[in-house]
């Protein structure tokens, strides 16, 4: 079991005839993901990687049966080419790339609801349940099949925890990069959820940093989640940051800050890991 | 991007909401003669891209001549929070009956648009917000969803605003909101907006923020001078030095210097310096995918720092590979060389490749090497975190 994507996973590459596109096609190929086709706009009937490439996502749902999206295309053309897939019946939109305009994607976000599709990103490394697919630009090598799940704003954390958690033996049954744009598809507790709900993850490990709100977001999920959940939340000694106005205050108040973050989710119920090599021995203790 | 108020206002402007009559000048002698043509009293206000300049003593009201000549000298002298006062607003003098609040922002947990009022503007508004929520209406809008003139009416209402006022308002707060919308903001602001005592409303003060990520659709602000800034505070000569590089970085006060790989365990390595005892010197990004040449720039950052003891590296190859990592570490040991201890960790994509470039370009030059560490997957980034920490205490 895993959540999101699996091996059963049909997923097509948007932006399929691109550097990155087809660079990362052939990994996420090579690590045994699914991808049944892409898109590029114009290049309907071309091959990449031996996959064929159509000129719309509506082709690919019809004539591939695709139902996961990865979109590798410059930010601006994000808003668009997620809002396709979203529209076409694609039940899951990974967008890996950054500094989507935050306006595109409160769009993308209405048309995702009002769709029943998740949507994660934007600046996603991307999502791997081990052994069965990797969509996105993760490397492989720390992941291993296993009973934790993983969700996490930052690429570069998610590797790192993948790596502790493989080589103490416990390995991961999908990992999530949530992304690090400042406004993303997917929030923590809706992650979180499908952790929850999946019987093969025993425990999650959410890493979140300072900055935003979607952390703090997740603290009644955890307070009703029968998964254990491990909390690590980067910037405890970050300098103060910016605010955004006297409005910013107003809307989002002390939010943002890892010691509001530590506090309103180990409240909640999350054990808190100060570094990676906490979350083994958290899990020992939790029985996991 | 924060743009200045008088930008602001230009554009606020452009959507029909009434501006004072302001002119902007870049020195003292073009301020007092403006000043002067207009006719006293006026408003003299600085011109920073940060808030608190009122009570940092940035607006001053300047009702006779030899005020004017005292007030311009000194704030053109001014620096608030970091930021010298290059040019200033000369606004006429209101005759205030009442002062409101009125603006738009982006409320991520909920995904909305929200516009906020509140009948007490002013420096206060946070307070009144925490203290007295009621006093404050927050309207929440989907992204591509208008502001209905209904809606407008709603909040003018709230603010106790009747007949001709009431009718003033409704294009103020339909027009910040198309100006919002327009513009890919994540804030517009007037605190306050006035009424005078004449009855008429006018934003007397104008702020705006909008989305760097959105500037490729603007042409327009680009072509008003807006280009990419600081939001915040005063740079330091290294800060400075790695925006024009477009490595984003920060100095801090401690003396472990920092080389991470992206942001997140950039902010988290930091968090792990000080659980072990020790304290970073500089925050760093690498950005995703960055090439040799620019993980060398961030090297010399780091080299070039007096209060750096110790460089930390650490790389969890993603997007970015190791072998590209280790291939930058090399550029900068053979162009600039390295002069202080450094230790550092290769793990993912082509960690070993990172490594054996490494053990290769020892074997050929061990001279280059004898002040570096490094360490593969085997080696947890705890202990080199610890080691580095360990390693600063021990250079004096």
């Amino acid at each position: 079991m895993a959540i999101l994507v699996d091996k059963n996973s049909r997923v097509l590459v948007q932006g399929i005839t691109g550097g990155a596109g087809s660079f990362h096609t052939k990994r996420m190929l090579a690590y045994g993901t699914n991808i049944v086709c892409g898109t590029s706009p114009g290049k309907g009937g071309q091959t990449v990687e031996g996959k064929p490439v159509y000129d719309s996502v509506e082709e690919c749902v019809k004539e591939q049966g695709a139902d996961t999206s990865v979109i590798f295309l410059p930010a601006r053309f994000v808003k668009e080419a997620a809002i396709e897939a979203i529209r076409a019946g694609i039940k899951f939109v990974v967008v890996v790339p950054e500094h989507i305009p935050i306006h595109d994607m409160l769009l993308v976000r209405k048309e995702a609801m009002k769709y029943d599709v998740t949507v994660i990103g934007g600046n996603t490394a991307g999502i791997i349940t081990p052994g069965e697919a990797n969509l996105g630009i993760i490397p492989d090598i720390a992941f291993k099949p296993g009973r934790v799940g993983t969700v996490s704003r930052s690429g570069s954390l998610t590797y790192y925890v993948a790596d502790t958690l493989t080589s103490s033996g416990y390995g991961e049954t999908t990992c999530v990069g949530l992304g690090g744009d400042p406004v993303l598809g997917s929030t923590f507790d809706e992650i979180l959820l499908k952790f929850e709900d999946d019987d093969a993850t025993k425990a999650v490990v959410m890493v979140g940093e300072i900055g935003g709100v979607y952390e703090e977001r997740a603290k009644d999920t955890i307070a009703r989640m029968k998964t254990p959940v491990i909390v690590m939340i980067g910037g405890v000694f970050a300098p103060p940051g910016k605010r955004m106005g006297h409005a910013g205050a107003i809307v989002e108040g002390s939010m943002g800050t890892a010691e509001s973050k530590l506090k309103v989710l180990e409240e909640a119920g999350a054990h808190r890991a100060r570094t990676f090599l906490d979350m083994p021995r958290i899990l020992e203790k939790l029985g996991v | 991007m924060r743009l200045y108020e008088y930008e602001a206002r230009e554009l606020f402007g452009r959507f029909k909401i009434p501006i004072p009559e302001g002119q902007v000048v870049n020195s003292p002698e073009e301020a007092a003669k403006v000043a002067r043509e207009l006719g006293l009293p006026r408003v003299l206000k600085s011109q920073v891209l940060t808030g608190g300049r009122g009570k940092a003593g940035g607006i001053k009201i300047v009702e006779t001549e030899p005020e004017l000549a005292e007030v311009i000298p000194k704030l053109f002298d001014l620096e608030i929070k970091g930021f010298p006062v290059e040019k200033l607003l000369i606004d006429p003098k209101l005759d205030i009956a009442r002062e409101f609040y009125l603006g738009v922002t982006i409320d991520r947990l909920n995904y909305k648009l929200v516009v906020i009022a509140c009948a007490e503007g002013g420096v206060e508004i946070e307070e009144t917000a925490r203290t007295n929520p009621e006093k404050i209406m927050k309207v929440s809008l989907d992204v591509d969803e208008p502001l209905y003139s209904f809606d407008a009416i709603r909040i003018g209402k709230f603010l106790r605003l009747a007949g001709d006022q009431l009718k003033q308002f409704i294009p103020i707060a339909t027009g910040l909101y198309n100006l919002f919308r327009k513009y890919d903001a994540k804030l517009v602001e007037i605190n306050p907006l006035v009424l005078t005592a004449d009855g008429k409303l006018i934003a007397a003060d104008a702020r705006m923020s909008v989305d760097d990520d959105a500037m490729f659709r603007h042409r327009d602000l680009t072509e008003m001078g807006i280009v990419q800034r600081h939001e915040e505070g005063e740079m330091t000569p290294r800060e400075r030095q790695a925006t024009e590089w477009g490595i984003p970085y920060l100095d801090l006060d401690g003396d472990i210097g920092m080389f991470p790989g992206g942001a997140g365990f950039g902010i988290m390595g930091n968090d792990f310096i000080h659980y072990y005892g020790g304290k970073p010197a500089n925050f760093m990004d690498s950005g995703g995918g960055p090439s040799p040449e620019r993980l060398a720039k961030m090297l010399v950052l780091l080299d070039e720092n007096p209060n750096v003891k110790v460089i930390f590296g650490a790389r969890f190859g993603g997007i970015s590979r190791c072998d590209d990592f280790a291939k930058g570490v090399l550029i900068f040991l053979k162009e600039h060389g390295l002069s202080k201890p450094m230790v550092m960790r290769f793990t993912g994509n082509m960690w070993e490749e990172g490594l054996r470039i490494f053990k290769e370009a020892e074997q050929e030059n061990p001279q280059l090497f004898a002040r570096i560490e490094y360490h593969g997957i085997e080696t947890p980034i705890e202990e080199i975190s610890q080691r580095a920490v360990a390693l600063a205490k021990k250079v004096k």
